[in-house]
């Protein structure tokens, strides 16, 4: 797993609180996510997933705890500086450009990893940009969608617009993969068709946490589950491991308390 | 939309821009073949440059800013006071006004872009008043307050006297210039992340794009366009009076904008035109204008509100349908069909 001298831990949250009112959604959180690996965090709803995924991109501030990244914290750092330093993110609802092309949604995506996320080039001419478009073009082609380049991305269905966003999201080569329940609202054959793209993405060694409902996705992907229940890490370990914890079945996959 | 990943041919440009060109040499004809006089050609330049640029910042990346009389108006005094007590240069007058416009507009956009939707808005809003009234009492020594600033001799360009058909000529080269750089613009890098900021500004940040900066760089851009019309609109007026800064004339652009068609470019300066000749030659007619022009400006909003050039579109589309019956775009099953095949 782990490769050359880097470290063994890419991710490292340690302690991490958020309150909204009177509402723990996450409390005392620590996550280590191993390098190269496929960590899924399961919990029912309201466990807090969403607003984890939330403080690690920077869109929410924790009230406390640190949060690192390759050794270094990201905390207060804005969401495009995050994004830039490799972590990129499915968001649970298919977040895409409706009204502009494939290509373009996924030239984005190629033009921010050239450019950075900032450059003064209003003039630039578009030949110019002749190697941004190839990148789209093959990364599109990768997922699937290669022969609707001009097709506006509102004509895709959901479990495309999807595969979309993670094409927006693979633009970047990003070291971290943040994976929004992935096959939500998806036919079976396309969940199917997720989690074979899903693990060949894994086998280029990229690291990958992933939130997911579907158990079968969740046991056949990951290599560690983290569990959270009412904002609390209840259970940490191997899939087999988890399957097998009485206070994990009792909280969320026996739904008592769900 | 102008787009540079389109699929489109090598020299669609070049024939644009010479459409352009004709259009710009014909403009003062063709409005006399409307009702209209050829003086009103140059109004509708002016006043389509600073709606050009208005679009990048309201069409493109969708800010709606009431304060860009702001950048007009000052783009207008700086030039009209470089010609009254400096020198009758007209470029020096027109690259002051623009740069005073543009550096308006940088200080402006800093304080104003960091709040999003309606404050954003109002903001801009009470900024551009600020301006306003500062004009009309404080400093009206150097803006002769009320009255406007009045006096201006006429500028001169290489010798020629900037009146009549020479300053046409000058404000089209400039207006050929405008549409030519803008539409450089959008088929730039900037012209899809402007674009994209429209649409979803989250998921564009979540691309690791510093969205602040490019709202701020489409501000400043439009402001430059404003003060460069504004400047010339000075020398062509000799001229500047207090309204340049005023609320409505903001209004006034909002206006034209929406009615020619927001995100087009060529959209909003079609507005310019289309609003300037009805209030030209309408007003002639009927006392209540400004009424008529309220009740367009609503219609457009509620039925049409992608303007004049939506509704030729969809005119061309209904014709096209009429001659092939062919769906413009493969329907999502097809789609989704290939792209679930290929992947597995």
């Amino acid at each position: 797993m782990p490769t050359e001298n880097r470290p063994n831990v890419l991710l490292k949250v340690a302690g991490v609180s958020k309150r909204f009112g009177g509402l723990h959604a996450l409390d005392a959180v620590d996550l280590a996510i191993a390098t190269g690996s496929i960590h899924a965090i399961i919990g029912p709803n309201g466990a807090g997933k969403s607003t984890l995924l939330n403080v690690l991109t920077g869109l929410i501030a924790p009230d406390s705890g640190t949060v690192e990244f390759d050794g270094r914290s990201l905390l207060g750092l804005p969401t495009y500086e995050i994004n830039q330093r490799g972590i990129a993110r499915v968001f649970q609802t298919p977040q895409v450009f409706p009204e502009m092309s494939l290509l373009e949604n996924v030239a984005l995506a190629a033009l921010a990893a050239r450019d950075g996320s900032f450059r003064v080039n209003f003039f630039q001419h578009p030949a110019r940009l002749d190697a941004v478009r190839e990148r789209a073009e093959a990364l599109l082609a990768d997922i699937g969608l290669g022969a609707f380049l001009q097709t506006e991305a509102r004509h895709l269905s959901r479990g495309d617009k999807r595969r979309l966003e993670l094409a927006i999201c693979l633009a970047h080569k990003p070291r971290l993969l943040l994976l929004d329940e992935p096959t939500a609202g998806m036919s079976h054959h396309e969940t199917h068709s997720t989690v074979a793209l899903l693990r060949r993405i894994a086998k280029e060694g990229m690291t990958k946490v992933i939130i997911e409902h579907d158990m079968d996705v969740v046991f056949s992907l990951a290599d560690r589950i983290t569990v959270l229940h009412q904002g609390r890490v209840i259970a940490e370990g191997t899939p087999d491991a988890i399957r097998g914890n009485p206070i994990v079945q009792e909280a969320y996959l026996g739904g008592v308390h769900a | 939309m102008i787009t540079p990943f389109g699929a489109r041919s090598r020299y669609r440009e070049f024939w644009i821009m010479s459409g352009v060109a004709a259009v710009l040499a014909a403009l003062p004809w063709l409005l006399t073949l409307i009702g209209g006089y050829t003086e009103l050609a140059t109004p509708i330049l002016l006043w389509g440059m600073f709606a050009l640029g208005f679009d990048i910042l309201l069409g493109f990346t969708g800010l709606l800013s009431f304060g860009h009389a702001a950048f007009w108006g000052l783009g207008g005094y700086a030039s009209g006071m470089i010609l009254l007590r400096v020198s009758n240069d007209l470029l020096l007058a027109v690259a002051a006004g623009t740069v005073v416009g543009g550096a308006a507009s940088a200080l402006l956009g800093y304080l104003t872009l960091r709040r999003r939707g309606i404050y954003f808005s109002i903001l801009t809003l009470a900024f551009a008043e600020m301006f306003y009234y500062a004009a009309l009492a404080p400093l009206q020594d150097w803006t002769g307050g009320d009255n406007g600033l009045t006096g201006i001799p006429a500028a001169q360009l290489f010798g020629i006297a900037m009146k009549g058909w020479p300053i046409y000529a000058v404000i089209a080269a400039a207006t050929f210039a405008g549409i030519y750089v803008a539409r450089r613009i959008a088929r730039s890098p900037y012209g899809l992340i402007l674009r994209a900021i429209k649409a979803n500004e989250t998921r564009v940040a979540s691309t690791g794009i510093h969205t602040r900066h490019y709202k701020f760089a489409a501000f400043v851009i439009s402001g430059l366009y404003a003060g460069l019309a504004g400047a010339l609109s000075a020398a062509y007026q000799t001229y500047v009076p207090t309204d340049a800064l005023h609320w409505t004339t903001s209004g006034q652009l909002v206006m034209m904008a929406v009615i020619g068609g927001t995100g087009t470019l060529f959209g909003p300066m079609l507005g310019a035109g289309i609003v300037l000749y009805l209030q030209n030659v309408l007003s002639a007619t009927i006392p209540q204008w400004l009424l008529v022009q309220g009740l367009i400006f609503m219609a457009f909003v509620v039925f049409l509100p992608g303007g004049v050039v939506e509704a030729g579109r969809r005119l061309a589309r209904a014709l096209s349908r009429g001659r092939k019956r062919q769906p413009p775009v493969p329907d999502a099953a097809s789609v989704k069909g290939v792209g679930s095949v290929h992947a597995d």
